[in-house]
């Protein structure tokens, strides 16, 4: 990625999640957001985020095709169980890369 | 939020004087350590991106937000650029429902503090702020802002850390991993309501199926399956509450990003 190409996607980024954060504080004003929208954003980011890590896991380093490696299923698996257990993203992170290395370690 | 309310929150904020509330620190920090290590995350994989590392670092300082800005440079080079821009202003999305809480209460402030704020609208912040909209307007403005200031600064500061410390950690430790656990570890976490469960486990189901599409496509046909379906259970839960009207409070229980606590 050139270093053209790289400013110009972060700023197309901060421009578009400034507005995200700006508009309707700056528009609405008595009225409140559509249920159909709030109801649409409200699970966005778990979608999003979980989408990324399966897709991220199953998909290979070239973007193409898929290819599973145990020890990164592992890990995200220790760190959703901790997660759930403990509530808390630092014992999910310790977890789930604990898991990494005992399970590139022994397999 | 009313008048009554603005004059009796004005009684117990004394030091109008002062330009930084401390106030602000000491709610923010407890919200801010969990962070940590998560813009220590950030800052690896900003050395590791295909991204030019002095962009990569920018991201703390231009689009703020840590899920996105970790899916922004893990993906840069990856994926197509326009993926790219489409995962992390959806992630960021979420913050459209904070901006439209926040907008009584921004009504009441000047037109400068009106276009700033948002800036630093993320999720610690709105946990936050959403629960001392009754305060009066000054003193509202002057937390808000010492508290986006704080979090502004120490955010930069992990993500440096994180780039400073990354180069000497082994390849063996395999850090590239860090970023898949460390979203894991945020969905699990915002998973409190059964419409999120729905739309994580949609969401990943399709993405798995998917995974196999070029340029990290699998995420984008993932994430608005997993969104639908979300908004269908949504309006299920609503019907079977009685009440078609969701919830009034958009951030609990929703995404809190990188919180733990709020």
């Amino acid at each position: 990625m050139t270093f053209a190409v790289a400013v110009a996607v972060t700023l197309a980024i901060a421009l578009g999640t400034y507005l995200m954060r700006a508009a309707p504080a700056l528009l609405l004003a008595d009225r409140e957001l559509p249920s159909v929208a709030e109801r649409a954003l409200r699970n966005v980011g778990p979608a999003v985020l979980a989408a990324l890590v399966v897709v991220s896991i199953a998909a290979t380093g070239d973007g193409e095709g898929t290819g599973i490696e145990v020890a990164e299923v592992a890990a995200v698996a220790a760190a959703g169980v901790v997660a759930w257990w403990r509530r808390n993203l630092i014992w999910s992170l310790v977890a789930g890369m604990a898991a990494l290395w005992i399970t590139l370690a022994f397999v | 939020m009313n008048a009554a309310s603005n004059r009796r929150s004005a009684t117990f904020d004394g030091r109008r004087s002062a330009l930084f509330d401390r106030t602000a620190l000491a709610d923010g920090l407890p919200l801010f350590v969990p962070a940590i290590p998560f813009g220590f995350v950030v800052g690896v994989a900003v050395v590791e991106s295909e991204m030019p590392a002095v962009v990569g670092w920018s991201t703390s300082l231009t689009i703020f937000a840590g899920a996105s800005q970790l899916a922004t440079v893990t993906l840069a080079g990856v994926a197509s650029v326009w993926a790219v821009v489409v995962a992390a202003l959806v992630i960021n999305s979420r913050h459209v429902m904070y901006s439209a809480a926040m907008a009584p209460t921004f009504r009441q402030q000047p037109r400068w503090f009106r276009w700033l704020a948002p800036f630093v609208l993320i999720d610690q912040v709105f946990a936050l702020v959403a629960m001392r909209t009754d305060r009066d307007p000054t003193a509202f403005r002057r937390y808000y802002l010492s508290l986006g200031a704080f979090l502004y600064v120490a955010w930069a500061g992990a993500v440096t850390l994180g780039m400073a410390i990354g180069p000497a950690v082994p390849t063996e430790w395999r850090l590239d991993v860090a970023p898949a656990v460390m979203f894991t570890g945020l969905v699990v976490v915002s998973l409190e309501r059964s419409p999120a469960v729905v739309a994580a486990v949609v969401a990943a189901v399709v993405g798995l199926l998917a995974a196999g599409l070029p340029d990290r496509l699998g995420i984008v046909v993932g994430a608005s399956a997993g969104v639908f379906a979300g908004a269908i259970a949504e309006t299920r839960r609503a019907r079977r509450a009685g009440d078609v009207a969701v919830d009034p409070d958009p951030g609990r229980g929703g995404f809190t990003g990188v919180g733990g606590g709020g």
